[in-house]
């Protein structure tokens, strides 16, 4: 070794320690990452009124803990950077944790597994198979994903599994073994045009983000608009989104001054163009702005500022909690206040889907006779029967059907002074749309309000 | 320099004619045929059907850091692209399996060689430049790709040229070989396409064109003196890779049965040529190593609940590290620390020989 | 079909989007220029500044000094410390080596920043600016201030850097040090002081930049890690990474016809290919030349 190799492998030398200390610091930071939430900030931004309910109230036998043979389950959500629906699960597993602290169910704990998958169809496969042959999950409560519903919808059906999550792509509406809490995109697009139609708008711009299944939910909202005479037109973008401005401009043209923009895409994109418009001068070009239920978030309200109060409006597919003081509101509140260290979004709706799902699942495993299998869980949840969960305007029911919309009824909320408040209680989506008629008629449910439906 | 230096140790690619079997070589190609028979005979019956699925990944991502592999190590070119043109052998794969009735090796070949074509003609007048230039054309030419395939979607059973129909509401599943319906066949399936790949680029790295990579890497000025057309030897390495590269899209798009533009986006690309290069690419063994890196490391993490995020962060590292202090990657270092650390043992028996991940 | 009024607002835009890109094109050759490297965590280094400063900024209010402060420190800092200890043991490697070696820092950064400060719960974050909200209105679009201060910034950056590398005693030894390391050392110069100073300034302009381009295009770790660099990479090497004002001019021009296309439905939605369609064709057509046969560009 010459003198100047051997530099150099003193300088390797530093270079290595160098790789050591940026482990060191990394992983410093994920552990703050993990103790404070989503750095700190993010966790606090969405204000939780102080729990007043207790936590006691999720299961049968307060302050008993659970001891029996554990129920297992689990749920895939989407996890990657810019997307993230890991809430839905972590919600649940902390909802089942109160469970198990209060007496399980029927003495029994959940044992819930939240896995998370990067949109790739072979790993989400792969995981559906380790929570069945693996895990021995007996029921899927609380996924969310992109994809899951194409992916793994046949095994599901294959191996006899009932899923309960909160959908995202087409197949989680239109199979008989997928339900979801949520509308989803098409149906809550819905709901963001058939509000911009009842303030009579002469045209509509609806854009949404390049995902799976684009032409599926623009056919909502293309019904609606058809039904009610006004011209609309569609558009999809790719997204992390290159240029906003661009974005903004192209569809205040589009939609003109007596015409109405409806955005579906998630709340870091959606945000990107409100802010475009905002800094360009357009939120006055158009007579409305709309947007389906992702952007029903108080991070949205904050960053907006009062220019959009009352001229954005945003659908809301679960009960607003701005002012909520029901019960389940409560509940969700203390639970997440309790055992919720791991949901990094805090308040807001994702974390509302993962109680609703695990709510209902709760409620179903309750009625079980005897052991629980895929067969007796499974069985529980397709008989799950007008549930009434205070975050719903409707009765929840699984049943026999083709196809499922559960929730069919929507809120609509705007932004005010750094929150989302309600300013329309709950409406029915106009059964213009086929898919929400087909339903109907399967499921034979008259459109009516069977909870907190208060609303001005 | 040094990267030559640790290639000829590692023991492959030595610029001479297919070398009389020695000792050693015997050794080898008898221990790979026993992992190999392992794999293939020993692995499905005791795995997981999760790890099942992460290995059918593994062999079809091994050929595809192989192919980036001949790239970087045999002619110097670091493909920022490669997941690209991963993804046109995979759209080409999907569109002839709905289309067609073909036999499913027919559709691997057509869509390794129609990867082949295209991932030669964009390149083509790229070849006139060099080293980091070459480099970021083929980022810009990935970036290129990925918009179109965005825009196009993958077939998803629609009609059309694209084959796409997005107002499906039951996407239906991309076919596979008949005689590899189950997840435990198509493993052993894609292993054995993963090994008649490896053979193909192995026989190329034995032959002429091995020999005139090496020319072309040592000097290349030094191998247009000695009359080798330098870029008719770049155009068969680019060719080779397309084509393997090709093929495990195709193969890709019978493991997955349903693909999307939003699970290749560019920075996949970035971490593809991480993980060779930590693997090492200037052997075959780091090829393998790689692919494990890319496919089966992920699935172990996410098994012990470590955010995805680390993957990265630990990419990230080991480009670092790797450029930095070991430029042939774990393919050569392993064997050296675990030599290393042999002789440290066998020097104080006190303690229990260790593992060292030798696998 | 399209009136001429109808691309105007566009044209708006375009400038803004090519100022982003000129901001991080400019970047990138300045860096490349004076220290040899092409500095590719440039947009990562700057994204985890500008999250810092998003972190010590009170919500709904813009950034202030102390979180201007935050970010040029924290970008100065890390690539400081990048080039010293990773300029030497990567010296005579080549610049694709060395190149390669700065998108490991990039990963890391991306992995920190997403791990630190998920999306997770529909998290949406945005940074401002005061001067956000001041501006004029040119073709029915309101421009304010920031993106006028971005393209000066540019402006400044593209003259100031060119004539500093040129004429100053400091700019010419890291011009020289970056083409040849060894033989600058042999000439006398601190070679270790003078790429000291490259990498730190290089640190404050990434710093300045990530702020600017956080709030202009999006506080999201994809777009400035990723998007934005890759885009503005296309600028620089219709730069051939050599000519600032080449890149300035070139940003603008993929800004433009990105958003010119943009109300064509034709081709819109391929309108994201503009920077790497643009840079293909440039540099096809420069290298007839000999500008890229140059030994030292041989890794």
């Amino acid at each position: 070794m010459n003198r100047r190799e051997q530099r150099r492998s003193s300088r390797a030398g530093v270079a290595g320690a160098a790789v050591a200390v940026l482990v060191a610091v990394s992983a410093a930071a994920g552990c703050s990452s993990l103790n404070s939430g989503s750095g700190g900030k993010a966790a606090s931004a969405p204000t939780a009124s102080t729990p007043t309910v207790s936590t006691s109230k999720c299961g049968t036998k307060p302050g008993v803990k659970a001891t029996g043979s554990p129920i297992v389950l689990g749920g895939i959500t989407t996890k990657e950077p810019g997307t993230d629906f890991s809430d839905i699960g972590t919600t649940a597993a902390a909802y089942f944790d109160c469970v198990n602290d209060n007496g399980g169910i029927n003495g029994h704990p959940v044992k819930y597994y939240p896995e998370t998958e990067q949109t790739n169809p072979s790993q989400i496969a792969s995981l559906a198979h380790q929570l069945v042959s693996t895990d021995h999950a007996v029921g899927i409560v609380g996924s969310s994903s992109i994809i899951e519903c194409s992916v793994d919808n046949s095994y599901w059906k294959k191996e006899g599994f009932y899923v309960l999550g909160a959908g995202i792509d087409p197949e989680c509406w239109s199979t008989p073994n997928t339900i979801s809490v949520n509308m989803g995109p098409r149906y809550s697009s819905d709901g963001a045009v058939a509000h911009a139609l009842n303030s009579h708008v002469s045209k509509i711009a609806f854009d949404q983000s390049n995902v799976p299944g684009t032409t599926y939910i623009a056919g909502g909202p293309n019904a609606l608009a058809k039904a009610k005479h006004v011209p609309i037109q569609d558009f999809t973008e790719n997204v992390p989104l290159t240029s906003a401005n661009s974005v903004a401009i192209k569809l205040a043209n589009a939609a003109g001054p007596s015409g109405a923009v409806v955005l579906n895409f998630t709340p870091p994109e959606a945000l990107l163009i409100l802010q475009a418009a905002q800094k360009l001068g357009l939120e006055d070009k158009v007579k409305e702005w709309g947007c389906s239920t992702p952007c029903n978030t108080d991070f949205l309200a904050k960053a907006l500022g009062p220019k959009w109060n009352g001229k954005f409006f945003v659908n809301a597919e679960l009960t607003p909690l701005n002012g909520d003081t029901s019960q389940t509101a409560g509940l969700y509140q203390a639970i997440l206040a309790k055992y919720g260290k791991n949901v990094t979004g805090g308040v807001g709706s994702f974390s509302q889907m993962g109680f609703t799902d695990a709510e209902i699942a709760t409620h179903a495993l309750e009625t079980v006779k005897g052991a629980y299998t895929v067969k007796s869980v499974n069985a529980a949840f397709k008989n799950i029967k007008n549930y009434v969960s205070g975050m719903q305007c409707q009765a929840f029911t699984y049943g026999n059907y083709s196809e499922h919309i559960p929730n069919n009824m929507d809120y609509t909320v705007t932004p005010d002074n750094g929150k989302m408040v309600l300013t329309q209680g709950c409406t029915a989506i106009p059964s213009v749309d086929p898919q929400i008629a087909a339903y109907r008629k399967l499921a034979g449910t008259a459109p009516q309000a069977s909870s907190s439906g208060s609303g001005s | 320099m040094t990267v030559t230096d640790h290639r000829r140790a590692a023991g492959t690619g030595a610029p001479r004619r297919l070398p009389p079997l020695g000792r050693p070589a015997i050794t080898r190609i008898s221990v790979i045929t026993v992992l190999l028979l392992l794999a293939l005979f020993a692995l499905p019956p005791v795995m997981s059907l999760y790890y099942t699925d992460t290995m059918t990944q593994v062999a079809i991502y091994a050929i595809v850091t192989l192919g980036l592999g001949v790239l970087v190590g045999r002619v110097g070119l670091f493909s920022l692209g490669q997941v690209a043109v991963l993804t046109i052998g995979a759209w080409t794969g999907a569109r002839l399996l709905f289309a067609t009735g073909q036999p499913f090796p027919v559709v691997l070949i057509e869509a390794g060689l129609v990867t082949m074509v295209i991932g030669t003609l964009i390149t083509l007048p790229a070849l006139r430049l060099r080293g980091l230039y070459l480099a970021l054309i083929t980022l810009m030419l990935a970036g290129a790709v990925t918009v179109i395939e965005a825009t196009i979607n993958f077939p998803n059973g629609g009609g059309g040229f694209s084959g796409y129909d997005g107002s499906l509401t039951h996407i239906p599943q991309i076919r596979r070989p008949s005689i590899a319906v189950s997840d435990a066949a198509y493993y052993r399936y894609a292993v054995i396409v993963a090994i008649i790949m490896f053979g193909l680029v192995y026989l190329h790295l034995k032959t002429r064109p091995g020999r005139a990579w090496a020319a072309i890497k040592q000097s290349e000025p030094a191998a247009l003196a000695a009359g080798l057309n330098t870029t008719f030897y770049k155009l068969w390495a680019l060719a080779l890779a397309s084509f393997v590269t090709g093929v495990a899209g195709a193969l890709l798009a019978g493991a997955d049965q349903e693909l999307f533009s939003i699970d290749f986006p560019i920075q996949n690309s970035i971490e593809l040529l991480a993980v060779v290069l930590m693997g090492g690419a200037y052997s075959i063994t780091g090829a393998v190593i790689a692919a494990f890196l890319f496919q089966f490391l992920p699935a172990l993490l996410q098994n012990w609940g470590v955010p995805n995020d680390w993957l990265i962060i630990i990419f990230g590292l080991g480009v670092l590290q790797v450029l930095t202090t070991a430029p042939a990657g774990i393919a050569d270092q392993m064997p050296r620390d675990i030599r290393r650390l042999w002789r440290r043992v066998t020097r104080k028996p006190a303690r229990p020989a260790a593992e060292g991940g030798a696998k | 079909m399209l009136g001429w009024s109808s691309f105007e607002p566009f044209l708006i835009s375009g400038l803004a989007l090519g100022g982003v890109y000129a901001l991080s094109g400019v970047g990138l050759v300045v860096l490349y220029r004076a220290t040899g490297v092409l500095y590719l965590a440039f947009g990562a280094v700057g994204a985890m500044g500008a999250y810092l400063a998003w972190q010590t900024t009170p919500p709904n209010t813009p950034v202030g000094p102390v979180g201007w402060i935050l970010c040029i420190v924290f970008c100065a800092v890390v690539t400081l410390a990048y080039g010293v200890i990773f300029g030497p043991p990567l010296a005579g490697r080549g610049p694709l080596v060395q190149a390669v070696c700065t998108l490991g820092l990039a990963l890391v950064l991306f992995g920190v920043v997403d791990l630190v400060w998920p999306s997770s719960g529909g998290a949406s974050r945005s940074l401002t600016l005061p001067t956000d909200n001041y501006g004029f209105v040119a073709g029915g679009v309101t421009v304010n201030t920031t993106q006028i201060i971005s393209l000066v910034v540019g402006v400044v950056l593209t003259v100031g850097t060119g004539a500093f590398l040129r004429y100053s005693k400091l700019g010419t030894a890291m011009r020289a040090m970056a083409n040849d390391r060894e033989i600058t050392a042999t000439l006398g110069v601190p070679v270790r002081r003078v790429e000291a100073a490259a990498w730190l300034g290089c640190g404050v302009l990434a710093g300045v930049a990530g702020i600017l381009l956080a709030d202009l295009s999006a506080l999201d770790d994809t777009t400035l890690v990723f998007t934005v660099v890759i885009s503005a990479l296309a600028a620089a090497l219709i730069g051939r990474l050599r000519s600032i004002t080449l890149t300035f001019v070139a940003a603008l021009v993929i800004g433009l016809v990105h958003d010119l296309i943009t109300p064509i439905t034709s081709i819109s939605d391929y309108r994201d290919m503009t920077p790497f369609v643009l840079a293909a064709i440039a540099l096809l057509v420069v290298s007839r030349g000999q500008v890229m046969t140059r030994s030292r560009e041989e890794a």
